[in-house]
């Protein structure tokens, strides 16, 4: 099988993929250092060293283009034409994660065990926590950020703190490391993959813990649908799906859709904006989509042989119309609803 | 899927780690290695790929007291792994204070790091100077020996013979399977230090303990490890009044070439890892089973397990089961009539 005109191979592990100027332009980051931008109308490429001789860590949208860490430990922004623009340096670390909240003008880097909070004037805030933070990630509002770190998660208030005052962040505590973090849509749980194959979650409003089991490997990969709310996950051979509508997961199955093969594990899921569909990437390199309606699944992309094979990065335009796929062999591609 | 190899490298601060670490990193021998060291920016350490590491020990809730890994380790190897092409094998430096045990598990309780990194072997840097000293005062330096695989005694032109011959000796009581050479600059060919397999259990056809006892020293002793120069044990060091166990770690072998009966002795190792796991440091061994061609080999760390049938036993080879057990109060007593238990 081939990937067709809109696939690409790159040098190194797909580590991230995302869409920005309202999904006219994607990125895809990868292991080297790379940053390769498409036109999602033309397929037109664009590619940009954005951490010289380094692996990018994370990207995420930022405003009208990309934000990136590497482990040179730097902290880039990239326009959505590909001006690079060097916006940290922490020499000797590596930038483990990054977060942006566009609405509020704000930039977080995870840098060991702090977390480095930016404005459009500079550093806000350096926030510091007792292990080293694995995952933040803001609040849909952008008022709080939350670090993930080996016993619990910090939520932090994002406002410029009053001078001298040192602000005390409320603890979410779990024993055990989390090594993603997420809020849900509305704001009101947030959610850790820990190093212990499981999820966990609190509400933030009384920290009532949930407990969210059955993985047979870790959770690498989280996707919040909208309407209704279900919290997509990664880890097992099925799309594991929580619901979160009315109160939550506790006490109710998750919806569980069968991939194409019984025997292979769901590495990635991202989640249409509008519709509740999620697609999941394999670690045999196949991709479907789920209604998670009706449960039923189109297969997007057939698996392909090679121990690489596996699906590193999946992202959704923002309009559903097109999905961003990439794989650990370094193979990426577009696809377009309807085919093509 | 490859896996890439991992060496361990551990020794008490001053020991001469950074030496080897140089010599792994500037002289040629075919592999290109990302180095995590323990503290970024120490002195005199080149190359590209160096990572610093800052020791986060994770306690996994699989309910085992004793399973802890190194959450620093999984984070570094799982990023390392993005720049995939970029290097062949990984060095671990750990600092002076580190237990090895969380860093060794680390290779075989995290899945991730399991299914893309191989532990190739821990190697444990000695310092002559202080060795005897030091394993006196702290637990450290007898865990990292009880844990090695090789073992450099480093060092050994700053001290008089027979205190080299003295250590050898106490590094014996505390491991008697790790490979030890004598060396002053680290200076011990690399192929004796690195791809040794010594958790590959495919290639473990043989296991000889070197066990010491205080009354027979020399005899039957053999010299088969690399000394790079003479020497001669000294034996009329005896009497001495130091423990017989450094940190009460010593090695117990057991032999028999009475075949064993397979699921009996797994059972009973497996017990052996559940119920005494916390201090038995390391365990290996080769099994002959009763109506079984093949070898069974085992190795196990605290309480994780590895073992499988490996290599058929040639048709004139001995068929003999032998069993090392490195830890901590260990009854030989009660080892002996566990494996005679098994016997089919």
């Amino acid at each position: 099988m081939t990937d067709g005109p809109l696939a690409w191979q790159g040098e190194a592990p797909v580590v991230g993929a995302a869409y920005a100027e309202g999904g006219a332009v994607l990125a895809f980051a990868f292991g080297d250092g790379l940053l390769r931008l498409v036109g999602v109308a033309d397929g037109a490429t664009r590619d940009v060293t954005v951490h010289e001789d380094a692996a990018i860590l994370g990207l995420v949208v930022d405003g009208a283009g990309f934000l990136t860490g590497g482990d040179d430990g730097r902290m880039m922004h990239v326009t959505a034409a590909g001006e690079v623009l060097a916006l940290a340096s922490f020499p000797g670390k590596w930038v483990a994660a990054v977060a942006a909240h566009t609405g509020e003008g704000l930039r977080a880097a995870a840098v060991a065990k702090e977390v480095h909070l930016f404005d459009a004037k500079g550093v806000r805030a350096v926030l510091a926590h007792a292990a080293t933070v694995e995952a933040i990630a803001f609040n849909p509002k952008g008022k709080r950020l939350a670090a993930a770190h080996y016993d619990g998660v910090s939520l932090w208030w994002t406002a410029a703190p009053a001078k001298g005052q040192a602000q005390t962040p409320k603890r979410l505590a779990w024993k055990g490391g989390h090594r993603m973090v997420s809020w849900s849509p509305d704001g009101d749980y947030v959610l850790t993959a820990t190093q212990e194959n499981d999820l966990h979650g609190w509400r933030v409003a009384d920290g009532k813990d949930m407990r969210m089991s059955g993985y047979p490997v870790k959770v690498r990969s989280l996707a919040w649908t909208q309407k209704p709310p279900y919290l997509a996950t990664s880890g097992a051979e099925a799309v594991t799906c929580w619901p979160f509508a009315g109160s939550g997961p506790m006490g109710r199955p998750p919806l569980q859709i069968p991939g194409p093969r019984d025997d292979r594990l769901v590495t990635q899921v991202a989640s249409h904006g509008r519709e509740p569909v999620v697609a999941a990437g394999f670690a045999d390199g196949s991709i479907v989509l789920c209604d998670l309606r009706d449960k039923r699944t189109v297969l997007a992309r057939e698996a392909v042989e090679g121990e690489d094979a596996r699906i590193s990065a999946l992202a959704f335009a923002p309009d559903g119309r097109s999905l961003a796929w990439g794989a650990e062999s370094g193979a990426c591609g577009l696809l377009r609803a309807g085919g093509q | 899927m490859s896996q890439v190899p991992v060496t361990v490298l551990t020794g008490y601060l001053g020991a001469g780690k950074t030496t080897l670490l140089n010599r792994i990193l500037t002289e040629p021998h075919g592999k290109r290695y990302a180095v995590i060291v323990n503290e970024f920016g120490e002195q005199g350490i080149d190359g590209k790929l160096v990572v610093g590491a800052d020791e986060e020990i994770f306690e996994t809730n699989n309910g085992c007291l004793c399973c802890t890994v190194r959450g620093d380790l999984i984070r570094i190897i799982e990023g390392l792994m993005r720049r995939k092409n970029k290097f062949d094998a990984i060095l671990v430096e750990t600092t002076g204070l580190a237990m090895p045990a969380p860093v060794a598990q680390t290779f075989f309780v995290d899945q991730e790091v399991r299914e893309r990194t191989r532990l190739d072997s821990i190697v444990t840097v000695v310092d002559a100077r202080h060795y005897l000293d030091s394993v006196a005062r702290e637990k450290e330096p007898a865990e990292q020996v009880a844990f090695a695989d090789v073992i450099l005694l480093n060092k050994t032109d700053l001290v008089a013979p027979e205190t080299v011959d003295e250590i050898e000796r106490r590094i014996r009581a505390v491991n008697a399977v790790a490979t030890i050479h004598r060396t002053t600059r680290c200076d011990v060919a690399l192929d004796r230090v690195l791809d040794q397999g010594s958790f590959d259990l495919e290639r473990a056809l043989t296991i000889e303990p070197h066990l010491l006892h205080d009354h027979d020293l020399g005899g039957g002793h053999e010299h088969d490890h690399d000394h790079g120069h003479d020497h001669h044990h000294d034996h009329g060091h005896h009497g001495h009044a130091h423990p017989a166990h450094d940190q009460e770690i010593g090695s117990i072998a057991l032999r028999t070439g009475e075949p064993l009966d397979g699921k009996r002795t797994l059972a009973w190792i497996s017990a052996l890892a559940r119920d005494q796991g916390a201090d038995i440091l390391r365990m290996k061994g080769i099994l002959n089973f009763q109506g079984e061609p093949k070898r069974f080999v085992f190795q196990g760390v605290h309480m994780t397990l590895d073992g499988e049938p490996t290599q058929p036993w040639g048709e004139n080879e001995r068929r003999e089961s032998v069993l090392v057990f490195i830890g901590r109060k260990l009854d030989k007593a009660a080892l002996e009539q566990g494996l005679k238990s098994c016997i089919a």
